[in-house]
């Protein structure tokens, strides 16, 4: 593994920290009540990401010796890690200056906030075109691993959030069943992107063939079972889809109703869920990371 | 200004190593770290079979995959045609190595620059020889310009009928009879 599991965590907590923004940014409008979270979300959001940026700068072993020629990070605009190192500048800028605004108790500009949501996109897909421009391994190769690591991004984006914010406001997290729904709609089509990836890339390419046999069947089929599709998708899918349902039948009941409306029900389900989604994240980062099989040259 | 490439005849190549040895001393390289690598492959069904032993090194591709990925412009391509790493400007990020078809670089493990074979650029300029080349000891590579006609690579090429290690995949410049 020439990127190891050092990459992996940086792209996950890239991925994880544009997420976190979006999250916020969405709740600030659909949940003005739920600060907790809004908060949350944008404190951890530029966190996350200088820890990303800070494990890059360890990998990156001759820049580490002379840390001047990070500079020349910003030159060649023909690399997509050039572009990613502008998309990352200019979300970090406006990550840092609305959780300072969160801090301060001041009101974020909201110019700065629409730049930051854009940024935080770019930075969600810029993950997924750093390893998916590499034709020389084409299970990256594929039109689809952009999408998938956005998919990601914005699933770990809320669990990071959701999870951090329930140790202070556990209602606020449970009332929100629109982030919820949000959840279950992106987990459920990371399966669906997860499995249309591997089937279509192993009838194209021989190599993109071993990658998949290396993960379904293979060296790493344990974690990606276990760990990826089990802990990561299945149970937090598990879980949330149970909870929605529960949140139905109690709106039907009078018990139910009052229950709701005191706001019972612990963090356990959260706790749970949104760490298995975290889990999940960094998994499938590693594990993509991990199987990649170049095109034979021999 | 010339086009420099390499064809190697995989059948002379007997696998002894020197030109890796070589390259090693050229470029002050540790035990550990190599410009080239040897592969083996075997082919055909028993009893028609074939093994090839193919030094596969940097293949100064025109279309250089690392060339376009690498954000700091640490790797380059000269007038003629040789890519090469400043290594005052790589920062080890290893994105070269990953977009490489050729598995072609190693990164350095005093630096953290990622390296790879040169051509011997200084030796050319000279009039001389790449380092492999003069050591081999069957003669198993010629280096040239290949935009000259005339020179003994570009004749070698078209006598044995060379071709790039996966002329699909990129302008490789390194010729290969197998």
């Amino acid at each position: 593994m020439i990127w190891g599991t050092i990459i992996a965590a940086y792209l996950f907590l890239a991925g994880l920290s544009a997420g976190a923004y979006l999250t916020s940014s969405y709740v600030a409008r659909k949940y003005p009540e739920a600060k907790a979270v809004r908060i949350t979300g944008r404190i951890i959001s530029p966190v996350l990401m200088a820890i990303g940026l800070l494990l890059l700068i360890l990998d990156a072993e001759a820049g580490l010796k002379h840390p001047l020629r990070f500079i020349y990070l910003f030159t060649n605009f023909n690399s997509v890690m050039t572009i990613g190192t502008y998309f990352i500048s200019f979300f970090m800028l406006a990550a840092a200056y609305t959780a300072l605004m969160e801090i301060l108790k001041k009101e974020t500009n909201k110019y700065v906030e629409y730049a930051g949501m854009l940024f935080a996109v770019a930075t969600a897909i810029y993950t997924g075109f750093l390893i998916g421009v590499v034709a020389a391994v084409p299970i990256w190769n594929t039109a689809i691993l952009p999408i998938l690591f956005v998919v990601s991004a914005m699933s770990t984006g809320i669990a990071g959030t959701m999870l951090v914010a329930s140790f202070y406001d556990s209602k606020a997290v449970h009332r929100m069943l629109g982030v919820k729904k949000i959840h279950l709609g992106l987990l459920s089509a990371e399966v669906f992107l997860i499995f249309t990836m591997f089937l279509v890339t192993s009838y194209s390419n021989e190599s993109a063939a071993e990658s998949v046999a290396t993960l379904v069947s293979g060296e790493y089929s344990t974690i990606f079972w276990i760990g990826l599709i089990l802990v990561g998708l299945v149970l937090p899918i598990a879980v949330e889809s149970f909870e929605l349902y529960n949140d139905k039948k109690m709106k039907e009941t009078e018990a139910g109703i009052m229950m709701a409306a005191a706001g019972q029900g612990g963090i356990a389900g959260t706790l749970v869920t949104e760490s298995s989604v975290l889990v999940g994240g960094f998994i499938l980062r590693f594990l993509l990371l991990a199987a990649a099989v170049p095109v034979p040259f021999l | 200004m010339a086009r420099y490439g390499m064809m190697i005849d995989t059948r002379k190549c007997v696998g002894c190593y020197a030109c890796r040895v070589s390259c090693q001393m050229q470029n002050e390289l540790p035990v550990e770290e190599s410009f080239i690598h040897f592969y083996e492959k075997e082919t055909g069904v028993f009893p028609n079979v074939k093994n090839e032993i193919i030094p596969v090194q940097c293949q100064h591709c025109e279309d250089a995959p690392c060339v376009s990925v690498c954000p700091t412009k640490a790797t380059y391509t000269t007038e003629d045609g040789i890519v090469l790493v400043d290594e005052d400007k790589c920062i080890g990020c290893k994105y070269c190595m990953v977009a490489c078809t050729y598995g072609a670089r190693t990164q350095s493990h005093k630096t953290g620059v990622v390296e790879k074979c040169r051509f011997c650029a200084e030796l050319v300029k000279e009039g001389k020889q790449p380092a492999c080349v003069s050591t081999c000891i069957s003669n198993a590579r010629i280096f040239g310009d290949l935009d000259d006609p005339n020179s003994d690579v570009s004749k070698a090429i078209v006598k044995y009928n060379a071709k790039p290690l996966r002329p699909d995949l990129g302008k490789s410049k390194i010729y290969y009879v197998r």
